[in-house]
């Protein structure tokens, strides 16, 4: 029971979990999110495609906060944050009330990285419990006993005590997973997490995502992977220069693509050759 | 040990106390500035006692006043810079009376007279007299009055630490000439074997010895009647040839090594080595905040932590200690030894070791923040609980380095009074004139203690290390 996603939001309109308006990002002169705007059905997958450079990573890390838009509202379950009253004091640093309240939208999400980012000197339990007890203050052997559920459903049910150096790259991209599902996520980010990953290892890392969207976690994933996107995905965003191209059910944007971006940038990755 | 000083932080040094004064302007406890390694006027005995000629009439002298004394050993580089610092009241340490003494301090009058001598290599038949020496190399410490003699004779003075250093330098050929005091060169000649240099001429001038206070002690009339009674009651007679009528008994080398070689371990064990442990921990401690200064993103507090580092990487550490001990009390900040050697030692890890631990913290990842951020820490927990325990196996080996340096730059604080395991081996050295032997001694001591502390850092490395590797 501890591995189900938390209860959908009943205050979201519509069924909607997230409402993106109108996001807009630079770094220095180059625009990298032209007023984005999107949604995100409760326990639905979103799979956000496009061009290396289209700004898809942006938007992603936006919704964790981890990029912090130059504008633009985004609203996750209850939780509204209008990025153009975010600016940073004197000195460098965000006012305390604003970075509470960005800790508060951060705590909606879960975040699966590319690079897994583990924390090597801690073993595959304590990477999993370390949010749940240090942050949310949760009793160290209930953090436990769900961290078990979790890795076993990841399947490193073995690897419990092991530490990440010990472990393939897809297996820690797995406890990656475990480690974002363990704080209760309303919703959960992907990040490119097959990428990095040897051929032979995407398949359990991809199985493991698409059980999560059968179980109906809401989830948000950059990916290149398009039949996995076709299989799992309930939407899917195609993003070219910092704007969404196309948008909508996958047979549709990757099987009958309307706009001439989507179908040369489809076609350079079913056919590189 | 009989001095305050020689005993760690626990006990009240000397050095800052100051007591009672009697009507007649007498301090209760007179504290008195004297090297401790000037044999025969100020040196310790075989058993570690302080004694000589200086000390014994200066225990005559305040017996004689009805006063308690109390011995402040201080390296004679420091020894007015002390005395203005109000460390001491007095010096007693073969003071010569001059000119620009008699100006800037309360001088007494003389209590033993004696001529300079002009000493060189054996073999040296070029130099008789002290119009000889005009343009020759002459080997004198620097604050003593003997390298102004050689200088208004022409010669080129060369800074040395003491007479012991002076004589070596002049035997292995470095320097042609040393001018030092009649009574301290003859013992020396007296009490080592084969010296190797020799007496050619004395001086014209009559040097005379007094005790030195600051302007306005109010005290040195009292003290003057009591030197004048103890030379006409014979008492000053009978100390002289105590420790000028005959040649000093002779203790071999070995002899040397095997009496100090137990106490110069427990000066190791009781004060080297817990300066070395309570700097390095506070040192690493105000690293840490510093590293974080500098890396902050608020521009003035980076501005601070950079301006730190760069002081204390710009400034010498002898000079620091200097600045802390002897400068600081101009402002009305006075300083126990162990006290300003605790805060100049740890202010200069925390420079060191802030760019160590900086360089440890950037070489993460910048997932690392990142994964610890989403997982809802702020900076502190992120800091405490994932960069710190991480930056800390790459900053090891770097942070060894300083604490072995920091071990070996414990020595320095022998410049500010405190009694060190380096500090104790010149005092143990001084009588026998035998400095390079201890010294070979306190080398030997220091290598052992850092071989030992590498044996640590290897074993922590691995501890650290086991995260990492298979």
């Amino acid at each position: 029971m501890s591995t189900t996603p938390a209860t959908t939001d009943t205050t979201a309109a519509g069924g909607h979990l997230v409402d993106v308006e109108h996001l807009r990002k630079s770094f220095g002169d180059h625009e990298v999110l032209r007023d984005i705007s999107f949604e995100i059905r409760s326990g639905s997958a979103t799979c956000i495609i496009g061009p290396s450079g289209s700004g898809k990573t942006t938007i992603l890390r936006s919704l964790n906060a981890l990029e912090i838009p130059d504008s633009g509202v985004v609203r996750i379950g209850d939780l509204t944050v209008d990025f153009a009253g975010i600016t940073p004091g004197r000195g460098g640093r965000l006012p305390r009330a604003q970075r509470e309240q960005l800790a508060a939208y951060r705590a909606q999400s879960g975040m699966v990285f590319q690079s897994h980012n583990l924390f090597p000197h801690k073993t595959v339990l304590e990477n999993v419990t370390e949010g749940p007890v240090i942050v949310q203050g949760e009793n160290a052997a209930e953090a436990a006993g769900r961290a078990r559920d979790l890795l076993d459903q990841v399947g490193l049910s073995a690897h419990v005590d092991k530490y990440p150096h010990q472990l393939s790259g897809g297996q820690q991209q797995r406890v990656g997973i475990a480690r974002a599902l363990a704080l209760r996520p309303k919703l959960v980010l992907f990040d490119e997490p097959t990428s990095a990953l040897d051929p032979e290892l995407v398949g359990d890392v991809l199985g493991v995502m698409k059980d999560l969207a059968a179980q109906g976690w809401t989830m948000a994933i950059v990916t290149h992977e398009l039949r996995f996107a076709q299989q799992v995905a309930d939407q899917v965003l195609f993003i070219d220069g910092g704007v969404i191209v196309e948008q909508g059910d996958p047979r549709q944007v990757i099987g009958d693509p309307q706009h001439e971006r989507t179908r040369t940038f489809l076609r350079r990755v079913m056919e590189p050759i | 040990m009989t001095l305050g000083l020689a005993a760690p932080a626990g006990a009240a040094p000397a050095g800052d106390v100051t007591t009672a004064v009697r009507q007649d302007g007498i301090p209760e406890t007179l504290r008195v500035g004297t090297e401790g390694v000037y044999s025969p006027f100020s040196y310790h005995d075989s058993k570690g006692k302080l004694t000589g000629y200086d000390i014994e009439l200066m225990d005559a002298v305040a017996a004689k006043l009805g006063v308690k004394v109390e011995y402040v050993e201080t390296p004679w580089d420091a020894m007015f810079a002390a005395l203005e610092a109000d460390k001491f009241d007095i010096v007693a340490n073969q003071v010569t009376r001059n000119d620009e003494r008699a100006a800037k301090y309360d001088l007494s009058v003389p209590y033993i007279d004696t001529t300079g001598v002009v000493v060189v290599a054996e073999g040296n038949s070029t130099i008789k007299s002290l119009t000889d020496i005009k343009g020759k190399r002459a080997a004198e410490n620097l604050t003593s009055n003997w390298s102004d003699v050689a200088r208004d004779a022409g010669a080129e003075v060369v800074g040395m630490e003491g007479m012991t250093e002076s004589i070596e330098a002049l035997r292995q050929g470095r320097v042609d000439v040393v001018i030092n005091d009649k009574l301290a060169i003859s013992n020396y000649l007296a009490t080592v074997k084969n010296p190797g240099v020799k007496i050619v001429t004395e001086t014209k001038d009559v040097s005379q010895s007094v005790y030195a206070a600051r302007k306005g002690s109010g005290y040195m009339d009292e003290i003057n009647r009591t030197i004048v009674e103890l030379k006409a009651n014979g008492t000053e007679k009978r100390i002289y040839d105590k420790y000028f009528g005959a040649a000093s008994s002779e203790a071999s080398r070995w002899d040397l090594i095997r009496n100090n070689a137990w106490p110069l371990l427990v000066k190791m064990v009781t004060a080297t080595i817990p300066l070395t442990a309570i700097t390095f921990a506070i040192g690493l401690v105000a690293a840490l905040g510093v590293a974080l200064a500098r890396m902050s993103s608020n521009p003035f507090v980076s501005f601070l932590g950079r301006a730190y580092i760069s002081a204390i990487r710009g400034i010498p550490l002898l000079v620091l200690l200097f600045l802390i001990f002897f400068g600081l009390p101009q402002f009305g900040i006075k300083l126990s030894p162990w006290t300003a050697a605790i805060i100049g030692l740890s202010a200069n890890v925390a420079g060191y070791a802030a760019e160590t631990i900086r360089g440890a913290i950037l070489s993460l990842p910048r997932g690392q923040w990142e994964a610890a951020q989403t997982i809802g820490m702020g900076y502190g927990t992120s800091l405490r609980r994932i960069i710190l325990p991480q930056a800390a196996r790459v900053a090891v080996p770097p942070l060894s380095n300083t604490l072995l340096s920091l071990l070996k730059d414990t020595s320095l604080v022998s410049t500010i009074l405190v009694v060190e395991m380096f500090r104790q081996a010149q005092i143990a050295a001084a009588p026998t004139f035998e400095f390079f032997t201890m010294y070979a001694l306190a080398a030997l001591y220091y290598w052992v203690a850092c071989t030992i502390l590498s044996y640590f850092q290897g074993r922590t490395e691995t501890r650290l290390n086991r995260y990492v590797t298979a």
